[in-house]
């Protein structure tokens, strides 16, 4: 069988596009040529939150989305999305291949999905046209946010006013003044040419929330439990490929941003932590998100 | 009997295009007052694109339901006016049926997504995501009952009055 | 062969009378029922498709205009253009292109500018002696201006059926086409001049001077200010692209209600009760497209057009010219959003490719969808501008030759000639 998975990224090298089609080579080669995958990337089936939809009901096989919109669904994605949770991306890694990683993946399937694996999508930073060396210098900036009501409150935490605001209109609003500021990881700043708008990129790594492979359990449940071995494992195999294209890409970015001019900014990260509090009251609510919060913070 | 049902579908396309009038201004409303709180508050008020989104949606709901009353819906109708009259007659009235089967599966669908997505809670509004499905019922009941009574009308040789002009 | 059940039952439906946006519906249920998805699939797209918060600009476009249109700056806009141009030969023909313009500038839709416009010009013209389809020409082709204004609501349309493909931000488009807009205008009061010549129609006395002209801008100026509010409140970072058009609607509230104190009470309702509808038919169109571009998605269309495209030839020219008679001839059948919606995944990666610019096919785009509006089977506003001057479609189309002309003059130069669309942009946006 064909599989479809979906994408939202263009470039069909994105390294999240890219990992899924190398998933399918592995496929091939466990089943001998019986299974593979067809990735429909820009966007081409929906949505993020309709793509996950049509996976719930079976309409899709597979689906690539970021972690955030599943939050609605499945509480226990709550949790890596949490900010300043990751002391670093090595910290990251460790914790999502871990059993904090398996048992999120696992809460999914009552929701209706197999969760196959976690590809990265590196931290996210502020960038604006002032830089924001410490949480003094975010008070009352007006910073787009994603509509969610963590991103919400994430920002609103550093004293900043948040501003939804869809993607597509964030260049111009930056470019005149609309908004302050907005918050993405380096490719996402290269990619959407934010870098000609405002050129200070400013390292505050306030939430490294992962992508997540998702399989509709609908279709899953038909196939043969030796299919489904195949898949699982070409899936875990798919995550090492996956980082390494996006450390490519996340230098290549980088590159790309500095030579547009874009300054990057080193931030006192610790003034920013201390304000999150609240916004760990208002989503870690359960003793599950608490235990979980707390072997993240446990894991070396 | 029949006379009662065009009665009740006329009061009922009257009280949709009143409550999308309402819609309309309320989603006006909602935009602008984004534009006070980000100015003059300094505080963007984070529910009004969410709320102005859902409402909008009801508001075209309705206004598709009334649409298909009024004979609203662009289509190629010239051809149709070539036809001899009986045939013609045959040809509308398949026309407002294959529309109400339309309306049938919109409805249909809507359910099935509002009751999946009503555990859901929507981003910034506290609603649940199946919300969003609801518009979906009502324009579906509504058309199948606007096609109905087309199609009697037709029947019975008489024009539909569009409630409101 | 999904596809071919997805064309086929498009096609018959359209044929047998079924209004669009349920043909396309219809045809998307039959197609996702033979693929064995669950058909409600197509609903979730059409509500997907219905919520994009930009989208928002649509409904406040269509309001705007409909109190526009009930609030007489018409008759003021018609006594601006009268005072600068009244005087030429065929007067009446030249104020009616100058005034369309305008209007269609504060209107933003060929539908609304033909009914305003056209209800006031149209009957004054005949009574002047004018023949009535001279006058519902000029009408119906001055008022396709409507569509490249910055309040065109098709403008939005497009940008938004770019996702994925391109990135046109709102106001790129918005800015790229005043330059076409000006030059339609202008290929506009060519053709009325001509045929005014031709015909031997009279001048309308003399020069009122300035001083009338200064009178009349002045009563005009309030309707014509919203133009200013869109482009500078989006410019300056004031608006958003969607706050903008709320903000539209404010100020046509409040030029109409308190400044010209023109809408009555039962206007106001009217205008509002024809927006819902509008609203209704427009967004239902876009959200059932959504439903149709999955399949095109789905089955890979765009590529699979893209690939026989360029099997053909090689040569950019030959590929806009063929696009541009594709485009044509789906135009003649379809609404304007519904050819925008359906082809523009597919034609727009391919004229990328061979080197267009996003913003320039958006331009090339409306302006081949708006000479669509004035040919049948479907031309909503060539119908509207006939039942205005009581004339039928066919005297109409008789005489339509110079006017079409202007009109495919002014679609060939922004299509070959990419300054005319991008000059601006790059001036003001870089
Ligand atoms: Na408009
Ligand atoms: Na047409």
């Amino acid at each position: 069988v064909e599989f479809r998975s979906s994408d939202v990224h263009n470039s069909d090298d994105y390294p999240t596009v890219a990992a899924v089609k190398h998933m399918s080579e592995l496929l091939k080669q466990a089943t001998g040529g019986k299974h593979s995958i067809k990735v429909f990337n820009k966007g081409a089936l929906g949505s993020e939150k309709e793509t996950i939809d049509q996976t719930k009901i079976g309409a899709l096989e597979m689906t690539r989305v970021n972690i955030s919109p599943m939050n609605a669904i499945c509480p226990k994605t709550m949790v890596p999305t949490m900010p300043f949770l990751f002391r670093s991306v090595e910290h990251m890694r460790k914790v999502l291949d871990g059993p904090v990683g398996e048992e999120i993946l696992k809460d999914c399937e009552q929701y209706g999905f197999v969760g196959l694996a976690f590809y990265d999508s590196g931290a996210r930073s502020i960038y604006g046209k002032k830089a924001v060396k410490s949480l003094a210098d975010a008070k009352g900036m007006k910073i787009r946010v994603q509509q969610s009501d963590l991103w919400v409150a994430l920002v609103g935490a550093m004293g900043a006013n948040p501003t939804p605001m869809p993607i597509g209109e964030v260049y111009t609003g930056l470019k005149t003044g609309l908004i302050d500021a907005a918050e993405n990881n380096v490719p996402s700043y290269d990619g959407f040419k934010h870098y000609e708008a405002v050129k200070y990129y400013s390292r505050t790594e306030h939430s490294m929330a992962p992508e997540m492979l998702l399989m509709s359990k609908v279709v899953y449940d038909k196939l043969s439990p030796a299919d489904q071995q195949a898949i699982r494992k070409a899936a875990k195999e798919s995550v090492a490929f996956q980082r390494k294209k996006w450390d490519e890409q996340e230098a290549k970015s980088m590159a790309a941003v500095k030579a547009g001019g874009a300054e990057i900014v080193e931030v006192d990260k610790a003034s920013f932590q201390k304000a999150m509090g609240p916004v760990y009251d208002k989503f870690i609510t359960s003793p599950d998100l608490k235990r979980l919060v707390k072997a993240v913070q446990d894991t070396k | 009997m029949l006379d009662g049902y065009t009665r009740l579908c006329a009061w009922l396309s009257r009280i949709s295009l009143v409550a999308a009038v309402l819609l309309l201004l309320a989603v006006v409303l909602c935009v602008q007052w984004q534009v006070v709180g980000r100015y003059v508050f300094n505080d963007t008020p984070t529910w009004a694109e969410a709320l102005a989104m859902l409402l909008v949606l009801y508001m075209t709901s309705l206004g598709v339901a009334v649409g298909v009353r009024d004979a609203g819906h662009i289509g190629l109708e010239s051809l149709v006016m070539l036809l001899p009259e009986k045939l013609r007659l045959k040809l509308e009235i398949l026309i407002h049926a294959l529309v109400g089967t339309f309306g049938f599966l919109m409805a249909k669908s809507g359910w099935l997504w509002a009751t999946m997505k009503w555990n859901e809670r929507k981003p910034m509004l506290p609603v649940p995501e199946g919300a969003d499905y609801v518009p979906l019922v009502i324009a579906g009941g509504l058309i199948v009952l606007f096609c109905a009574e087309h199609i009697i009308a037709l029947l019975r040789g008489i024009e539909v009055e569009p409630a409101w002009n | 062969m999904e596809l071919t059940v997805l064309a086929i039952t498009f096609v018959v439906l359209l044929l047998v009378g079924v209004p669009v946006a349920f043909s396309i519906g219809l045809a998307s249920v039959a197609t996702i029922l033979y693929a064995g998805m669950p058909s409600a699939v197509v609903f979730q797209k059409m509500v997907g498709g219905m919520q994009v918060f930009s989208f928002l600009a649509i409904p406040f476009f269509i309001f705007a205009g409909e109190l526009m249109l009930y609030g007489g700056i018409a008759d003021r806009i018609v006594r601006f253009a009268n005072s600068l141009v009244g005087h030429v030969r065929g007067g009446l023909g030249m104020s009616n292109v100058v005034g369309c313009t305008l209007f269609g500038g504060v209107a933003g839709s060929p539908l609304a500018d033909v009914s305003a416009m056209g209800s006031v010009m149209i009957p004054l013209m005949k009574k002047e002696g004018y023949h009535a389809d001279y006058a519902v020409n000029v009408t119906t082709h001055a008022a396709l201006v409507g569509a490249l204004m910055p309040t065109s609501h098709n403008i939005i349309i497009f940008t938004l059926a770019t996702t994925g493909i391109a990135s046109v931000s709102i106001l790129g488009l918005i800015v790229a086409c005043l330059v076409p807009a000006l030059l339609l205008t202008i290929c506009n009061l060519g053709a009325a001049y001509w045929v005014a010549v031709r015909r031997g129609y009279p001048t309308r006395g003399d020069f009122a001077g300035w001083g009338e002209v200064a009178r009349a801008f002045a009563a005009a100026l309030p309707g014509l200010l919203v133009i200013l509010i869109i482009l500078g409140g989006i410019l300056s970072g004031v608006f958003t692209a969607t706050e903008s058009a709320a903000t539209a609607v404010l100020w046509a509230l409040i030029v109409t209600a308190v400044v010209y104190r023109t809408l009555s009470w039962e206007h106001f309702l009217k205008a509002c009760a024809k927006a819902c509808k509008t609203t209704g038919v427009v967004l239902l169109l876009i959200g059932i497209s959504a439903a149709f571009g999955y399949f095109m998605a789905l089955y890979e269309v765009p590529q699979k057009t893209g690939a026989l495209m360029s099997a053909v030839t090689q040569e950019p020219w030959l590929i806009f010219l063929m696009v541009n008679v594709l485009l044509f001839v789906l135009g003649t059948f379809l609404d304007m959003a519904a050819t925008i919606l359906i082809c523009t995944p597919i034609f727009l990666p391919i004229c990328v490719q061979f080197g267009m610019h996003p913003a320039q096919f958006g331009v090339m785009m409306l302006i081949n969808c708006a000479l669509g509006l004035n040919t049948p089977p479907v031309g909503t506003t060539q119908f509207v501008g006939c039942a205005i001057g009581g004339v039928s479609v066919g005297t109409v189309m008789r005489t339509i030759w110079p006017f079409y002309g202007a009109l495919i003059a002014c679609l060939m130069l922004v299509t070959y000639v990419p300054a005319f669309s991008m000059w601006l942009p790059n001036l003001l946006l870089k």
